[in-house]
């Protein structure tokens, strides 16, 4: 009661010298503006507030409906709203109230949204990024694209385009981007059309306007085809005069709005079929939707919706409510959503419309809401239950970069090693080993030693466990305690300078014991070709690794504390808790999967990666035991968890 | 009086203001002139007043006026536009040494290009100049301000005045000037002027949100990049007094920049690379004589040549890279005749050819040339009936070459201003003015590639308001080393209403913008100030400035706008200022000085619409300095220290253009 009461006391006597000192503050403001300031007002803090829904109908449906507001440039405005049609709420600044902790916010200039897989991709031309979130809008990373314009997805990689490529051209010319979508690198890029906007896969290629639009009066008037596989520009095709939008329907057709010069030259939507133009529809069209064989687009002449039917025939959408410049489109099966910017400085309206043109809602969005996005699905945050990354990767490890065993008793051997063979040899044997799920093993010798290997893809750090590695490990009959255990530590690390090769920072993923007081972190041993004179009855052939020119070997890392014990006369060890290769039977998934969020830099301060590119394991137990020679950590394979097996 | 060189006859007020304040320092009895002979009282700061403010160029000393809205995009380099009364900065016209400054491209003059270093007089007059003779042009602005340069005064036997001066301050800035007269003949003087600014602008700024919570969401600070400017300016000028009713004067200015746009801070985006190079270059003439004690006549002429150079090679944009020259040439004519001695009447004429040329350098096509010849005629008449009343009337025509004014060729413009003095022996009087003026278009909005209308009508201005003027001093025939007061209150009550607003709208073609003539202003304001000097024993003297304005600025354009009603952007309802000076002056004649000065901007909103979104909190920031002036004959020393914004507040004018925190600057002066 006492020690409450006094700590209530002092915490109040603190809060009255930071009100006094706070009052000492805003004293001189306060005196001279209260002399003349009939409504005084003060700076305050600037509070982010999390976003109150508005309830906008009583009507229940699936998922959800993103708002990507533009907000004008240099205003810092894009905001992202969400309308949650299970609830019948529309969240505005949704983005903002999510992540609070995002330096101003959002960003500046939304261009386009899309969902794909589990997360949201969302475009922010003028902050140059894409940002990356979960379906909640959960920031999950960015990824710094200059001027990015517009996304498309196919095979796990997303497309962007960009009206400048990475490397400046004289002829102006933009690019388009391949991503990554579980590593959210950048793979490839190729050089289009001047000035991309929107863009579309069909089949195995990519198809970009090339709008010109920075080009006044030297409009571009074609759209790039892009090859998939080889990622180059295989052909252009000429459209028609600044094509902006480019859509596909249900026929493989594509749908391509052209804007004209917005002089003589007058808009038109255009429709291939086959790479051939088979339509021109002289109408003018900022944006459309396309449901089914049913294509809906904006006129902006007259600032109405029309559709047009599989004959090709335009009819007018006749809706009850007249709108000042409709923006944002999107046709559901369920419903028609028109976003109207109205006059582009301020908010705009989110309208819910049937198909038979009764307005079932509308909302209040940011400034020039322009781009939506139907979310489908309730994203559970602790178990990725959104349809896994689609893919054709394997989950299995796919290369051996490096393998360095330390001096050890199964070195050379596993793999084996022949006369002449070269770093690169025994990690080709080592893949023969254990890449592919082949089954084998490889050893990691005494402490220090280690391999690095990787998979044809980037494993990604998704909520749970993200990667499995194998090991020999077994329990002691009767026990979960004991048994035997060669403990290995993961390092991870991402391609930070995209050269393919490991020599970026590594990560340690913390496992159970790195804060007891017995592990000893920065550990260092050297091994000597001369010392290599330990060989058991067992064992007879050299174990220094052969293939390695120098007299020396030095490592430097954690050092476990010994774990072997006597029972029932038995070399033992004692089963570590977690975060441990070759400590527990690959038939416990759960004890020999790791999490990529366990990651700690070198100061042992956490660190998120969104993914990594190379994993490396060694060995942390230095023992060497009467019977059976030194622990040494031996790896059988790798499953990335998040690819079907 | 009997002091003043023979010229003063010709002299306009504000020149008699000038030597006002000199003469104050050179320690000269004086009679304080009253300012209720206005019929439109100016805002004036002059003299040594203006030296002590913490200001920097003309911009700065400009928040100290009342019914001024400053737009400051944040350090040395950084634009600095007016808005006078919320009626926008185009309608705001500003004269240097009484001619105006044009921008026939987009109408804007950044007032933090003139140093206050040369800078004799600035004044602010609502409506117009209180005085019917002048050019026709200067009828045709809702506000005026007049930049006075420094004028050579020379005592007898005096030939050389030579003032040298250096400023250094934080964010590496470094300002050297030189000013040099010269008394070629007796009343022809020669003055000559050089600065130079640097600074590298590269100042922290910090951007702190917190959660409801109190907890920090994010606190980040940065350094403002890109915002380095490199400034000369050189100015000439030749004056001629003669007789006792004529002179003329003949003024070249030039001044050259480099500097970075530092742009606005976005998520993601630290550093912008555009750049800028400009030379302005004018020269200007000016002539003035008066016969039979009647007929004035006056005569301006001036030529400007102006170069921009816009470059932005920022690797994640498309580069743009363009030249313009703007060539402006100017005649004025002005005649004022004395009918009665109550009854005056004057006739301008006045003609200007503008000139645009606009070259895309990135691609090969001949440049754009744009040219506009305009006319303005102006007849105006003051009648003076006893000591009561004062009343003035004016009617513009305005004709702008090339920009279809609806249907009407030729536009006209009239003003009616009265004072009425109800007690002569009291300095109190009642002034109210109605006027109309035009912000016509300028060549962006007419033919800006995409965005420009050629057929844009000019945007209109009606102005009225009505002003209490009161003045008490008991230092009619005293020294300024007696006790004594000066004491100056205005409060001024004003209705304005905008119409045609030129305004950038999303027409036809999908997101096209295009500037229309849509949208209609309405502004209620008070402005309130006072000037409260005293003499004080012991040689001190108090000075306190104090202003306070309340404006509200709503759009009225159109009741289904959401923001119908609203605020409109980055006016705020309450701001104000206050500067007190304390100075002491010794036995031998040093000075010794403190100046605090206090500004406040209440909140706003950055756009038309007033939700959350677009709030915009107040900012107000404290300033010090203090300064000496010794006399260390035959010299006069100088220095002069300036904290500014004392308490380290972060702010922003105009969002997501940060403004410096805590900032010193230092001045030592020479002067001979």
């Amino acid at each position: 009661m006492h020690v409450s009461s006094k700590i209530l006391r002092i915490k109040n006597i603190d809060r009255f010298a930071q009100r006094v000192k706070t009052s000492m503050y805003y004293a001189m403001h306060f005196c001279l503006c209260s002399l003349f300031l009939t409504l005084y007002s003060c700076r305050g803090d600037e509070v982010i507030y999390p976003t109150i829904g508005t309830k906008v109908t009583d009507e229940v449906r699936e998922g959800g409906v993103y708002v990507l507001c533009e907000g004008n440039m240099g205003s810092n405005k894009a905001r992202l709203d969400y309308m949650n049609l299970a609830t019948g709420t529309y969240y505005a600044n949704w983005y903002g109230s999510q992540n609070p902790t995002q330096m101003k916010e959002l960003g500046d200039v939304g261009n386009d949204i899309q969902q794909y897989g589990g997360k949201l991709y969302a475009v922010i031309n003028c902050s140059h990024k894409v940002e990356v979130m979960d379906l909640q809008a959960r920031h999950i990373a960015k990824i710094d694209i200059p001027n990015c314009r517009y996304l498309a997805f196919s095979g796990g990689k997303m497309y962007v385009s960009a009206y400048v490529g990475s490397v400046a051209n004289p002829e102006l010319l933009g690019s388009v981007f391949e991503v990554d979508t579980a590593s959210l690198a950048i793979e490839r890029e190729v050089k289009v059309g001047h000035q991309p906007d929107e863009l579309c896969v069909l089949g195995d290629k990519l198809y970009v306007v090339n709008s010109g639009g920075y080009l006044t009066n030297r409009y571009d008037s074609t759209i790039s085809v892009i090859d998939l596989q080889s990622f180059t520009e295989v052909r252009k095709i000429n459209v028609g005069l600044n094509p902006t939008r480019i859509r596909k329907d249900e026929h493989q057709r594509l749908w391509v709005a052209c804007q004209g010069n917005y002089g003589a030259v007058k808009p038109q939507l255009v429709v291939l079929d086959n790479e051939e133009v088979i339509r021109r529809i002289p109408t003018p069209c900022a944006n459309m939707s396309i449901l089914g064989s049913t294509v809906y687009i904006i006129n902006n002449e007259t600032n109405t919706i029309q559709s047009i039917n599989s004959q090709l025939s335009i009819i007018n959408y006749q809706l009850s409510t007249p709108f000042e410049h409709p923006y944002g489109l999107l046709a559901t099966e369920d419903a028609l959503y028109i976003a109207d910017a109205k006059n582009y400085v301020s908010s705009g309206i989110l309208y819910c419309f049937d198909y038979s043109g009764h307005e079932r809602w509308r909302a209040y969005t940011g400034d020039i809401p322009g781009h939506l996005c139907l979310v489908t699905g309730e994203y559970d945050a602790h178990e990725d239950t959104i349809s896994p990354t689609p893919s054709t990767y394997s989950p299995y490890i796919a290369r051996v970069y490096e393998y360095l065993p330390a001096m050890g008793q199964f070195v050379n051997i596993l793999p084996k090693y022949e006369e002449g063979d070269d770093a690169m040899d025994m990690c080709l044997k080592c893949e023969e080993a254990i890449a592919d799920n082949a089954g084998g093993l490889v050893s990691l010798g005494g402490w220090g030693g280690y391999i690095t290997f990787g998979f044809d893809h980037p494993v990604e750090n998704l909520p749970g466990k993200d990667i499995q590695i194998l090991g020999n490990a077994f329990y002691m009959t009767g026990s979960t305690e004991y048994g035997s255990s060669e403990p290995g530590i993961v390092l991870v690390s991402r391609d930070e300078n995209g050269n393919g090769v490991p020599d970026d920072v590594w990560y340690e993923l913390k496992g159970s014991e790195y804060d007891n007081p017995t592990t000893v972190h920065s550990y260092t041993k050297t091994y000597t070709r001369e010392g290599d004179t330990l060989q058991n009855p067992f064992h007879k052939q050299p174990y220094y690794p052969q293939w390695i020119e120098a007299d020396e070997m030095t490592f430097t890392g954690t050092r476990l504390a010994p774990l072997s014990e006597q029972i029932a006369g038995q070399n033992v060890q004692r089963i570590l808790d977690f975060g441990y290769v070759d400590n527990k039977p690959n038939k416990d998934k759960e004890g020999t999967s790791f999490d990529l969020s366990w990651a700690v830099d070198a100061a042992g301060e956490p660190v998120h990666l969104p993914s990594v590119d190379f994993i490396r394991v060694y060995n942390a137990a230095d023992e060497i035991l009467p019977q059976t020679g030194e622990l040494s950590t031996e790896i059988n394979g790798a499953i990335d968890l998040h690819i079907e097996q | 009086m009997a002091l003043c060189a023979p010229s003063v006859f010709a002299m306009s007020d504000a020149e008699m203001d000038s030597l006002d304040s000199r003469f104050r320092i050179e320690e000269v009895e004086v009679t304080a002139r009253s300012l209720t002979k206005d019929v439109i009282v100016p805002q004036t700061l002059k003299g040594a007043e203006l030296q002590r403010l913490n200001a920097l160029s003309v911009a700065d000393a400009l928040r100290y006026f009342s019914g001024v809205q400053l737009k400051d995009y944040g350090g040395v380099g950084g634009i600095k536009t007016i808005n006078i009364r919320s009626m926008g900065s185009q309608h705001t016209a500003v004269y240097y040494n009484g001619v105006q400054l044009g921008n026939a491209q987009n109408g804007q003059v950044d007032l933090g290009r003139f140093s206050l270093d040369n800078m004799e007089q600035i004044q602010l007059f609502n409506g117009q100049k209180s005085d019917i003779f002048q050019s026709a042009r200067e009828f045709g602005s809702a506000g005026n301000i007049y930049l006075t340069t420094r004028k050579p005064y020379f005592k007898e036997n005096e030939r050389v005045h030579v003032r040298a001066q250096m400023r250094f301050g934080s964010f590496a800035l470094a300002n050297p000037t030189i000013g040099v007269d010269v008394k070629l003949k007796e009343s022809l003087s020669l003055t000559v002027d050089a600065e130079y600014v640097y600074s590298d602008g590269k100042y922290p700024f910090r951007y702190r949100r917190v959660l409801p919570s109190g907890e920090t969401a994010y606190d980040t600070t940065a350094v403002r990049q890109n915002g380095d400017v490199n400034a000369v300016r050189a100015e000439v000028g030749l004056h001629h007094y003669y007789r006792t009713t004529g002179f003329w004067r003949v003024h070249a200015y030039n001044y050259w920049s480099e500097r970075g746009v530092p742009g606005a801070i976005v998520n993601n985006v630290w550093r912008n690379g555009e750049r800028l190079w400009d030379r302005n270059t004018f020269v200007q003439a000016e002539w003035q004589d008066e016969w039979f004690n009647r007929w004035s006549t006056r005569l301006l002429a001036k030529y400007a040549n102006d170069y921009t150079h816009y470059q932005n090679y920022d690797k994640r944009l498309l580069p743009s890279n363009n030249e313009y020259v703007q060539q402006e040439v100017y005649v004025s004519l002005a005649n004022k005749v004395r009918i009665f001695n109550w009854w005056d009447a004057s006739l301008a004429y006045d003609y200007q050819y503008n000139a645009l040329n606009r070259a895309n350098l990135l691609v090969e096509a001949a440049p754009e040339n744009f040219s506009r010849h305009s006319h303005w005629l102006s007849a105006a008449t003051a009648l003076n009936i006893k000591e009561y009343l004062r009343i003035q009337a004016s009617v513009l025509m305005t004709s702008i070459g090339n920009s279809q004014l609806s249907n009407d060729k030729y536009k006209f413009t009239p003003g009616a201003f009265l004072s009425f003095r109800p007690y002569p022996a009291i300095d109190l009087s009642v002034n109210a003015f109605y006027k109309q003026s035009y912000r016509y278009p300028t060549f962006n909005d007419l033919y800006y590639t995409d965005l420009g209308n050629a057929s844009l009508r000019p945007e209109l201005a009606r102005q009225h308001s009505v002003e209490i003027a009161y003045r008490l001093s008991n230092r009619k025939g005293l020294r300024t080393s007696d006790f004594g007061y000066e004491i100056a209150a205005n409060l001024s009550y004003y209705y304005n209403r905008v119409t045609d607003k030129i305004i950038a709208y999303p027409k036809g073609q999908q997101f096209r913008w295009t500037m229309l003539n849509l949208g209609e202003v309405k502004i209620h304001g008070v402005d309130a100030k006072t000037d409260l000097s005293f003499y004080l024993p012991l040689d001190f003297t108090l000075r306190t400035r104090l202003n306070y304005t309340y404006q509200k600025a709503i759009d009225v354009t159109n009741p289904n706008d959401s923001y119908y009603g609203h605020q409109i952007p980055y006016i705020p309802w309450h701001s104000g200022s206050v500067v007190v000076g304390l100075d002491w002056k010794s036995r031998r004649g040093d000075h010794y000085g403190l100046n605090y000065s206090f500004i406040y901007t209440g909140e706003r909103y950055s756009q038309q619409e007033n939700t959350i979104y677009n709030y915009v909190q107040p900012w107000y920031t404290h300033d010090l300095s203090i300064y000496g002036e010794w006399a260390i004959k035959p010299v006069w020393l100088k220095a002069n220290f300036e904290l500014n914004n004392m308490l380290g507040q972060d702010y922003e004018v105009i969002q997501n253009y940060p403004m410096p925190k805590q900032n010193v600057r230092c001045t030592l002066a020479v002067k001979y």
